[in-house]
């Protein structure tokens, strides 16, 4: 491609990028298949050269590796390898009936979905501000991301730290406002703890996506809707927050995917999913008892339920976002 | 122009102001722990003003575990999967949007499932896998009966050939944490948002999709991929339990590990102020990326904007 | 403070010199012998400290320790190791997991491999109840090798000021001082909870107070064992503690901050710990501390107390030499030298009466009487089938299951005989799964 068609190029891009509405809705039109572009090439095999590191990859390291893990849920074993009994579904019949099992559960989807969304929120709120204000907003932008900077276990000890009712400076405050701050003795408390410490950690994740699309969106879209006399709460409402939809629909999946499976290392530092299981969500009891406990055919029939539920849940939130994403933008 | 509200403007700089200070808090007590002595440091209550063996523990966790290597370890396992994620991803996501062939939402379905299940939910058989990465290959060989023939036949041992232990090595510390298709995912979601006008006036210019790619699709993706280099940086640098069950030698250490070695355990003396000290030169890395990459990364989505 | 690092950092420099310089004459012959330990902090650099001794000692093993995580992790390593034959030659496992190593087909008991490499070991030697814990029909599956009691540590300063010279024998004595150290407002932390309290205020009150934890003495008599502890004294033990802690005397420490600095550092005038806190408290304890034997129930007679701590367990699947080194290092450790030098670095016990007497002849416990009194506690009164050890069948599952059911308690979500009762149930389940697997082994 010469020079100048390039430029051409990446003018239209310019150009374009202002009105993604009508694009996008002409590509929704003629495309029949999810998630293809209108414009695309028919080179199978060049596509499958691409697909094929992904694939490897995933094969290797996750899939095989993911079967075997599965597989255990229908044996006791050994965790030595020595001695297997296959036992049929009696790993599961023990988990359904166990209510350790069943508190987990409750605690798990309300801890996400508290999670997904605080967290959310939260880093909707900074960028909105950011995308506000004139003065500082570098110096603002570069700490607020500082936490990510920070590893999960050692965010978890700070936090542990803070508020360790016996030694922690902010739960001494806490005590002298009248509040009897104990995580180790009030489940409610520890849920709490650990759900401020996950938030911590992940509002600046969200923030930078939001922060990116939010900056995306082009000058002339706002002033146009400045032009018509919309102030700047309601232009966030009704102009930079649909336009961000589909970084928002990707920060929705990757909150639940987070809250679900990466918060264990906070859990791990701050509770151990105690007092009493009060905080042990379903992947650390998963880690819990496949790992420390090397019970491996339990928590291989815990891994089959998590995955069957992830995979149902992400199949139809899917599907109803991705239909809503494209008729609105 | 857009007009300014004074008060909006004012509220913003709360907010943000209340943020600064919730992210500082706890970094500032990490300071403060790490700045006293083992004695000071258990002290209740907790001081609140920092004292003056910053420093000096700095240098004392330093040499006790000899960071120097470790360093080393965390940049080459961390730029490891920045650059094998990216790669890896960027053009899976430009084939699952911009390609029609067979089973297109096969391998996108295969693809977006390891999503769900991180590496800690299957560590005992991933771990396996790495240790013996080439088994699968070897039973598969075993089971259509061609590592039979070719012993019979040629003599040749296929089992033998087929041995890679990855235990210990750059590899196994790299590959299954990039198995996961977050990175594609992301392309897959930014690449629907890019016109089509420009594919179609690629292909009436009679570029073919490498060039498309390289020339239009790269260019435009510039400012994703920094954000994701970000990202996948801090992932890799922070990483925690995949190289503690993973190394077995200290040569092949990650920083985070030698923190973790710091960290005090029951039956020992609770040196939190080494720890705490440590934690400071372990997550300066991280800290800087986001600080200085954070202007390039701005710029750049700046530009593109205009 | 100081000066103790810069020694640390210079020792640790110069080994790391040895090494270099011995790289390039006798690496290349020289055996690598692979160990995997759980102990970190000062006791980790205390261990580097032995591998490197013994490194010095020949020249024909080099042993490469490392440490893996606590007990749990370590564990958790070796399984995954072990899994695709990358395991090490040397591993340290708790006494919570000694039933999981013994019955895995993946280790060689210690007096074989010994027999077999040509060394005599004197297993008569080792203290009773260490002996008593890791011999199994009279041989030694593994090295006793960190081996520990809890003890009751107190602050002498707060307890005078109360009024009391020492604590009291049984626990109505002791909970009567507590009480007193609160009221009288000497500290308002009395005592704080061990993060292994299972360990101390229940297995070994079991122990001492002669309660039976599991039938089958404990386990010891066969694999078909069934836990007790919802249906003897240890009801009113977890009922008691309870009370102290609603009544702020007795505090949890929590994550984040060890129980043992709660002490070390003054908050809380006692806790009941391992003997091997000896080298944290030595180090940071500012006032007058002190320690005694752990307490007993009124009108008992008490029986010793358990141990605790790990043993050195030779790992299968090793080429020859690797386990001749093995045994060379093994029997370097078990030395009487090592064993005195090792207990006071660290305040374990001497696992050894050679040891031990060889400490005792040097006037050692009278300069450091807190060194004894874990042995003196190990050794009280006659064992019983209740006061032997525990061996139980995947003890780290029914341990977990036992804290989570007594946070339970804690909490107020359980009463305490409905979390004995729960954690006894869930508990026998495991002990049938393990049976299941391990029958007629």
């Amino acid at each position: 491609m010469p020079a100048s068609s390039a430029m051409r190029l990446s003018e239209g891009a310019a150009t374009r990028l202002r009105f993604p509405l009508r694009l996008k809705l002409g590509s929704l039109l003629s495309s029949s298949e999810t998630g293809l572009k209108a414009s695309h090439f028919r080179r199978p095999w060049l596509a499958a050269g691409l697909l094929a590191p992904q694939l490897l990859i995933l094969l290797f390291f996750f899939f095989i590796p993911t079967w075997k893990a599965l597989s255990l849920a229908f044996v006791q074993v050994d965790p030595f390898g020595a001695t297997m009994i296959f036992v049929g579904l009696d790993n599961f019949t023990t988990l359904f009936s166990s209510p350790e099992y069943r508190d987990s559960a409750v605690l798990t989807l309300w801890f996400t979905t508290v999670q997904c969304f605080v967290t959310l929120f939260v880093a909707c709120l900074f960028a909105f501000a950011t995308d506000q204000v004139m003065r500082g907003r570098a110096i603002y932008k570069g700490v607020i991301l500082l936490p990510y900077a920070i590893a999960p276990a050692i965010s978890g000890v700070l936090w542990a730290f803070l508020f360790n009712p016996t030694v922690g400076p902010l739960a001494q405050i806490l005590d002298e406002l009248g509040y009897a701050w104990d995580p180790n003795r009030r489940p409610s408390d520890a849920l709490l703890l650990v759900s401020v410490a996950a938030i911590w950690k992940h509002v600046c994740y969200d923030y930078i996506f939001l922060v990116a699309a939010f900056l995306a969106v082009p000058a002339s879209v706002i002033e146009a809707g400045a032009i018509d006399g919309a102030g700047p709460v309601r232009r966030f409402l009704t102009i930079t927050l649909p336009m961000a939809a589909p970084t928002i629909f990707f920060l929705i999946v990757m909150n639940f995917v987070y809250g679900l499976f990466e918060t264990f290392g906070i859990i791990d530092v701050i509770t151990h999913g105690g007092p009493a299981g009060s905080t042990n969500t379903l992947v650390y009891k998963v880690y819990q008892d496949g790992f420390r406990q090397l019970d491996l055919g339990s928590s291989a029939a815990q891994s089959v339920v998590l995955m069957a539920i992830a995979v149902l849940f992400t199949v139809l939130q899917f599907r109803a976002v991705e239909r809503k994403v494209n008729y609105q933008v | 122009m857009v007009e300014r509200h004074i008060w909006l403007s004012l509220f913003c700089h709360v907010v943000l102001l209340i943020g600064a200070a919730a992210v500082c808090l706890p970094l500032y007590f990490a300071f403060v722990a790490g700045s006293l002595t083992v004695g000071e440091v258990q002290q209740v209550p907790f001081p609140l003003v920092p004292g003056d063996h910053f420093v000096e523990n700095t240098v004392t966790a330093w040499m006790e575990g000899d960071f120097g290597r470790l360093y080393l370890n965390s940049i080459i396992v961390t730029v490891g999967i920045v650059v094998g994620k990216l790669a890896v991803s960027v053009i899976a996501g430009f084939a699952v949007t911009y390609f029609r062939f067979p089973f297109r939402m096969t391998a996108f379905w295969l693809i977006f499932i390891s999503l769900m299940l991180p590496v800690e939910v299957r560590i005992i058989p991933t771990y396996e896998a790495v240790a013996d990465a080439g088994g699968p290959l070897r039973s598969f060989f075993g089971a259509i009966g061609l590592t039979g023939f070719l012993a019979s036949t040629t003599g040749y041992q296929l089992d033998a050939a087929l041995q890679w232990n990855m235990i210990n090595s750059y590899g196994g510390l790299i590959l299954p944490l990039i198995a996961s298709a977050s990175a594609t995912f992301l392309f897959r979601q930014f690449f629907l948002t890019v016109p089509d006008e420009l594919c179609e006036a690629a292909k009436l210019d009679g570029a073919g999709p490498l060039k498309f790619f390289r020339d239009v699709l790269l260019p435009l993706s510039s400012s994703n991929i920094a954000a994701l280099s970000i990202i996948l940086f801090l992932y890799g640098w922070n990483q925690y339990l995949w190289p503690l069950l993973f190394t077995t030698e200290k040569e092949m250490y990650t920083a985070m590990i030698g923190l973790k070695d710091l960290i005090p355990v029951a039956d020992a003396q609770p040196a939190w102020h080494l720890a705490m000290a440590a934690s400071f030169f372990v997550m300066a890395p991280p800290a800087l990326v986001i600080l200085l990459m954070q202007r390039w990364f701005t710029r750049g989505l700046v530009d593109s904007s205009k | 403070m100081a000066s103790t690092y810069m020694k640390s950092v210079a020792s640790l420099l110069a080994a790391g010199a040895l090494l270099m310089g011995a790289a390039g004459a006798s690496a290349a012959e020289r055996v690598k012998i692979e160990w995997w330990y759980a102990i970190s902090g000062k006791l980790g650099e205390t261990v580097q400290q032995l591998i490197s001794d013994f490194n010095k000692s020949q020249d024909k093993y080099e042993v490469v320790g490392t440490f893996k995580g606590n007990y749990e992790e370590t564990m958790a390593a070796m399984v995954a190791a072990y899994r695709v034959n990358q395991q090490p030659a040397i591993l340290q496992s708790a006494e919570r997991g000694f039933m999981t190593m013994l019955k895995s087909g993946a280790i060689i008991p210690a007096d074989e491999l010994m027999a077999k490499q040509g060394y005599k070991i004197d297993w008569s030697d080792f203290v009773k109840p260490v002996a008593g814990f890791y011999i199994v029909n009279g041989k030694p599956a593994a090295l006793p090798f960190n081996s520990s009691t809890p003890i009751l540590w107190y602050n002498a300063d707060a307890f005078k000021a109360a009024g009391f010279d020492a604590p009291a024998d049984t626990w109505q004595g002791l909970e009567k001082q507590l009480y007193a150290l609160k009221e009288k407002k000497v500290t308002d932390c009395p005592m704080a909870l061990p993060g292994d309290f299972q360990w101390s205020l229940i297995e070994n009150y079991s122990a001492i107070n002669d309660q039976p934890f599991g039938t089958k003495a404990n386990g010891y008599g066969g694999l078909d064992t069934e836990f007790v502890y919802n249906r003897t004294s240890v009801v009113g033990q977890v009922a008691r503690l309870k009370k102290w802690i609603d009544d702020g005397v007795l505090k949890i420490a929590g994550q984040g901050v060890a129980p043992i600095s709660l002490y070390t550092s003054g908050t809380c005038a006692s806790i009941i710990n391992s003997t091997a806190s000896h080298s944290a408290v030595e180090a940071d304890a500012k006032f007058k501390w002190s320690a005694a034997v752990m307490p007993h129930e009124e009108g008992v007679q008490p029986k010793n107390s358990t141990i605790g701590g790990a043993a050195l367990w030779a790992i299968k699947g090793k080429p020859e030499e690797v386990q001749a080194g093995v045994a060379a290092f093994f029997n370097y450790v078990a030395q009487p030298d090592v064993q005195e030098w090792w207990s006071k670095a660290t305040g374990y016990v001497p696992v050894t009466n050679a040891a031990y007497a060889k400490m005792k002849l040097e006037g050692y416990f009278k300069d450091h009487p807190t060194r004894e009194v874990a042995i003196e506690q190990l050794s009280r009164g006659e064992p019983t089938d209740n006061s032997r050890g525990f061996r139980f069948g995947n003890h780290n599952q029914s341990t977990a299951i036992l804290l989570e059911e007594m946070q339970a308690v804690w909490t107020g979500k359980k009463a305490p005989q409905e979390a004995l009762d729960s954690s006894v149930k869930r508990g026998n389940e495991i002990l049938r799964q393990y049976e299941k697997l391990h029958a007629g082994k």
